[in-house]
């Protein structure tokens, strides 16, 4: 079963990625696939991190509330 | 309750199909059980006070928490001695015992808490049911719940739980702010000091949980004394909190106040913003720097793996034509050596046979002088025997050469007169003669 992608883990496989690469003891191919997963991994932090940065967003849960339930209602 | 002996009159045959005893006269039963509850042991309670209501003779009121209620009841002279104003919600301790009012044909029974003391609850009696609750609320393990759950460091989506009027909400905005975090906020205001407050804070808890995306929760207060806080330590909320599927972080009242939801929540904070620092763990600006670091340093491998085994393949694609080079070099340079080493053969040659001449050349001369040497000899022993035959040697004995005039020997007498003029010639020199007329006789 694999865990659900969060921003620490993905973060946390990047340094392994490139703790890695920094050894110099990866071979084309191994280089070539963890440089790939690792600019996938770096896009989804970087998708993370544009979520949290695009502004404030105030809402209030009793509105929130009504929008939900008459989003949920079948009229 | 039994009564010991089914009442005189009463007694009629078993009820078809039971097997419990009686029946019996409810009127007795009723004395019974008002005697048997007025055996229970007099205690202190604490709780709210809930609906003061005056009677003829007694004060009646409901004592309250979150787990239960119980009617009391107080005679009226003793209340009115105490001096309180009891209205609802006041947290207060009473002293009694259990009584029950059996009623009659014509009035209705009523159990009751038989209040003899009342006081309201100073913050000793607080603290100490709030430890007694605490010591409940742990033993059932209900502490870790909320520890146990993954908590983003980054979520998209906060709710806040406060008050809507209170400094709390600004703090953890400016917390949020110093993260650098701008995402989603949903706030459930919610009164956070009086009687209600626990059970609206409790509901705004589900509903916010009751969110897909709300990944965190804050519960935020400012300070207050023990009995504002106190909301905070109720059972109903605490037990919601601890049960919650998302993490609460909790930061109620000032660092010194340590209420019962400080328990059960996930993280417990000393300030509001600080609560908003502990729901966005990861400061947004440094991850965004850090982020750029990983993305050109993840670029300069990908491109340095590609650019050296491009070299390392143009090299293999040279290496061929480099080999047959070096090859040939190689060839070269053994040639000009054997040049120089059969070069260097012949000055060697040479140097050994002029110095085998020279040694030649001085055997010679050594033999030469050896010849020599011996023809010396020969000649000195030559001269010596010649010497023998000498002439002057002859003269030296007293012999004389006689010689004409041209020096040539005269050996006979007529060569003597027919030379005339003689030179006779000793050892020591010569002296001049004539032929004379005379012969000696």
């Amino acid at each position: 079963v694999t865990e659900p992608r969060t921003y620490e883990s993905a973060v946390a496989r990047i340094e392994v990625i490139i703790r890695r690469l920094d050894s110099g003891e990866a071979g084309l191919r191994e280089t070539l696939d963890l440089v790939k997963e690792g600019r996938e991994l770096v896009e989804y932090c970087a998708g993370e991190l544009e979520a949290v940065s695009t502004g404030l967003q105030e809402l209030r849960l009793d509105e929130l509330v009504a929008r939900l339930e008459s989003a949920g209602s079948p009229s | 309750v039994h009564p010991a002996q089914p009442v005189p009159g009463t007694a009629a045959p078993p009820a078809h199909g039971s097997t419990l005893p009686g029946p019996f006269a409810v009127g007795a039963y009723a004395a019974q059980l008002k005697a048997r509850l007025q055996q229970f042991a007099g205690v202190q309670l604490i709780g709210e006070v809930w609906g003061v209501r005056s009677g003829r003779a007694r004060v009646y009121f409901e004592l309250r928490d979150s787990r239960g209620a119980l009617p009391c009841s107080m005679w009226q002279n003793d209340f009115d001695a105490l001096g309180v104003e009891l209205r609802d919600g006041l947290r207060v301790v009473v002293g009694g015992g259990c009584d029950y009012y059996p009623g009659s044909s014509t009035s209705s029974p009523s159990f009751s808490f038989a209040v003899t003391e009342l006081r309201p609850a100073g913050a000793g009696d607080l603290l100490a049911q709030l430890e007694r609750l605490r010591r409940r609320l742990g033993d059932e393990g209900l502490f870790d719940i909320q520890k146990q759950l993954p908590r983003p460091v980054l979520p998209k989506t906060i709710g806040v739980v406060t008050g809507e009027q209170g400094k709390a909400r600004d703090d953890v905005l400016a917390g949020l702010r110093r993260r650098g975090w701008a995402g989603r906020l949903v706030w459930a205001f919610a009164p956070v000091q009086d009687r209600h407050a626990a059970g609206r804070i409790a509901a705004a808890l589900r509903e916010l949980a009751a969110v897909p995306e709300v990944e965190v929760v804050i519960v935020a207060r400012g300070g207050g004394s023990l009995a504002d806080l106190f909301a905070f330590c109720d059972e109903a909320l605490c037990r919601t909190v601890a049960l919650l599927r998302v993490p609460v972080i909790a930061s109620v009242g000032h660092h010194t106040d340590r209420t019962l939801i400080d328990d059960v929540a996930a993280v417990s904070c000393s300030t509001p913003t600080h609560a908003a620092e502990a729901a966005v763990r990861l400061d947004c600006r440094t991850a965004r720097s850090e982020l750029t670091g990983h993305a050109q340093r993840l670029r300069l491998h990908g491109h340095r793996a590609i650019l050296v085994r491009a070299r390392t393949l143009g090299h293999l694609a040279r290496a061929p034509s480099q080999q047959v080079e070096r090859q040939r070099r190689q060839l070269h340079q053994l040639l000009r050596e054997l040049r120089a080493s059969a070069r260097r053969g012949v000055e060697q040659g040479r140097a050994r046979a002029a110095k085998d001449l020279l040694v030649l050349q001085r055997t010679a001369d050594r033999s030469r002088t050896a010849e020599r040497e011996k023809r010396r000899r020969d000649l000195a022993r030559l001269a010596l025997a010649l010497a023998a035959h000498d002439p002057e040697r002859t003269l030296a004995r007293g012999y004389a050469l006689v010689e004409d005039g041209s020096g040539e020997p005269v050996s006979s007498a007529p060569a003597a007169r027919t030379a005339g003029d003689l030179k006779v010639r000793f050892h020591d020199g010569a002296v001049a003669a004539r032929v004379g007329e005379a012969e000696p006789a």
